[in-house]
């Protein structure tokens, strides 16, 4: 075990460095998992956020952040990512700013941007190692247009555009073993819902250089129609069921952080969510649960046995 | 032409409300506009929608300045100048109000001559949030005072706009549609259509001439950390979490952690305090509380409740 300033709960900041007033929706996921995020990282962070629900957070004259924060384009945030880094060390050799002065490069991405449109130039970034940490807040749709589905979207999950009987048709892209194979520093799964497990994360992806990859569920109210009081609830189910394994890569190795005797079956989790709602009424697509928890177990079988 | 404006609280179905006038008018042989404000389209937040319909071509852009009905399907928006129920009336203007103070009160209050109806609120549920047929109970009543769509109409358009929807669902939209259709009877054909706004005679608006600053004045660059805080994002909670100190076991953590938007603090002797400012109600915190010390209030019941003073 690394040494980690997060041992226990209590451990957790006490005071929180992004201002409230944000436009998000009440209840949201993805932001409950950034203000933590943002309280490990510290003020000395730069943004540079691809357009999604969270280029909302800094509408003019607005902002939640301390310091700076850009705005980019849904595919090109690595690429202003890249910008941002090249310019502060630019300014470090020049001798313009002082060492001491040096930012963190964030990316804060939707997973439209993260699994889809911007994936592209995130493998760039990998292959030119830019130093930089990157955080998706991935809530499997298009959330802030009326969650069309994306290549995150889970398997059966009706969005604005899979309307029909099942569901969409597609499945949730494997995001986090793409980067991982592309040869990323560092990549970990993390949840809102597990501050403590998402503290320690971001914190060791703070210690590490390189490309770095922080990949939040971020269960979202309005887009999985769930009552806003049950976003943690829904977290802690998708941990527990096994629809979220919360796990890293590091130097060559994937270990899952948190792991059970026994799940919870998935339907406990895709029950609460109106999303999934037509796969119980009016009456139950047996099949199509069983297709679902099957893969789940599978997954976990592959996770036991190697 | 027909003006029609109408607020809610997102969630609340302003939007669909107005798409399902829209098409009734459509049916009902009209060229129409609808459409919602796009911004902070969030649950619990301000929310505005848009409906135009006329015989004739209409030639008119934009949001509804002066509108001909107001409809209003939350009435603790109509105190808030952010939701601004009463921009731009005339004295033409007719308001329907999803409320249970009845006509005579909210004339007297908003010291306003204008015809006011008022719809009998569902109160099965506490928190107006989940009054979930709020929006479409109010196009019912819109249909009725406008006196040119029929019932037939009206159910033609709910089926077409819910089509995706569960025949339940569906059903019962068209049940509490046609209740405040029947409610409102006597007052049928009372919304006169407006006069068309004549490009000939628009007066542009007072424009303040400003000479141009350099761009590092003038380009919308912040320069100041954690201005959101001047967002008073409370005004979004329908639903107010209270602590009672005597039940707070200190933790802190939990609800401070797990709280999206920073809205609950750390005092120095370890228990928390909620920003009411900017709390948007989510109750989370409710939830996740393990000694369950976090009561759920409705806010307009939030004035009978006592908040404890956090012990020293």
């Amino acid at each position: 075990m690394t040494e980690t300033a997060f041992q226990r709960q209590k451990d957790l900041p006490k005071s929180h460095l992004l201002s409230a007033g944000t436009p998000m929706c009440a209840g949201c996921g993805g932001l409950e998992a950034i203000h933590i995020a943002y309280d490990v990282l510290g003020e000395n962070t730069i943004f540079v956020n691809a357009a999604g629900c969270m280029t909302l957070l800094s509408v003019y004259p607005f902002t939640p952040f301390r310091g700076s924060w850009l705005y980019t384009a849904m595919g090109a945030a690595p690429a202003g990512a890249q910008g941002v880094r090249d310019a502060l060390d630019i300014l470090m050799d020049k001798g313009r700013i002082e060492v001491a002065d040096d930012l963190d490069v964030v990316v804060l991405t939707g997973d439209g941007s993260g699994y889809g449109m911007g994936i592209s130039a995130t493998s760039g970034t990998i292959d030119r190692c830019l130093d930089y940490l990157y955080i998706v807040y991935d809530n499997e749709g298009y959330g802030n247009t009326g969650q069309q589905y994306s290549a995150a979207t889970p398997h059966a999950a009706r969005t604005a555009t899979s309307r029909c009987a099942y569901g969409h048709k597609g499945f949730k892209k494997d995001l986090f073993s793409i980067l991982a194979a592309n040869g990323a520093a560092y990549v970990a799964t993390a949840i809102g819902s597990e501050p403590l497990d998402l503290a320690q994360k971001i914190e060791k992806a703070k210690s590490i250089s390189g490309p770095r990859f922080i990949i939040t569920l971020a269960p979202c109210p309005t887009g999985w129609d769930f009552d806003p009081k049950e976003t943690m609830t829904i977290g802690k189910l998708a941990v527990r069921t096994g629809v979220w394994p919360l796990k890293e890569f590091t130097d060559g190795k994937v270990s899952h952080n948190k792991t059970f005797s026994k799940l919870l079956p998935v339907e406990t989790y895709l029950e609460q969510q109106g999303r999934f709602r037509h796969l119980f009424e009016p009456q139950k697509k047996e099949a199509v649960l069983r297709d679902i928890q099957n893969s789940i177990n599978r997954y976990w079988h592959e996770v036991a046995t190697i | 032409m027909y003006r029609i404006r109408f607020h809610g609280r997102g969630g609340q179905g302003m939007k669909t409300a107005s798409r399902i006038l829209g098409r009734a008018f459509f049916l009902a042989g009209y060229e129409v506009q609808d459409a919602p404000r796009y911004g902070a389209e969030r649950r619990g937040a301000p929310i505005f929608a848009y409906v135009r319909a006329a015989k004739s071509p209409i030639n008119e852009r934009g949001i509804i300045q002066h509108p001909d009905l107001v409809v209003v399907a939350d009435d603790s928006l109509i105190g808030l100048p952010a939701a601004g129920v009463l921009s731009g009336l005339t004295d033409r203007t007719i308001f329907l109000f999803y409320s249970d103070t009845d006509e005579k009160s909210w004339q007297h209050r908003l010291n306003l001559k204008n015809t006011l109806f008022t719809i009998p609120v569902d109160t099965q549920a506490v928190d107006p949030l989940q009054r979930r047929y709020a929006g479409v109970s109010c196009v019912g009543g819109a249909a009725r005072l406008t006196g040119v769509l029929d019932q037939a109409t009206l159910k033609k358009a709910i089926e077409e706009e819910m089509a995706d929807r569960s025949p339940h669902t569906v059903s019962t939209n068209i049940d509490h549609a046609n209740a405040t259709f029947s409610l409102l009877a006597q007052h049928d054909t009372i919304i006169e259509e407006g006069a068309a706004i004549s490009a000939v005679g628009y007066e542009p608006p007072k424009w303040l001439e400003l000479a141009p600053d350099p761009a590092a004045i003038c380009a919308p660059a912040i320069y100041g950390g954690g201005t959101s805080s001047k967002v008073q994002t409370g005004l979004w909670r329908t639903m107010r979490p209270v602590i009672q100190y005597d039940k707070c076991r200190q933790c802190w953590w939990i609800c401070s952690t797990f709280c999206p938007d920073s809205a609950i603090s750390v005092t120095e002797n370890r228990y928390t305090r909620i920003d009411y400012d900017h709390c948007k109600g989510c109750m989370v915190c409710v939830m996740q509380c393990p000694s369950h010390a976090i009561l759920a209030i409705a806010e307009k019941d939030a004035d009978k409740v006592t908040l404890q003073e956090v012990p020293s």
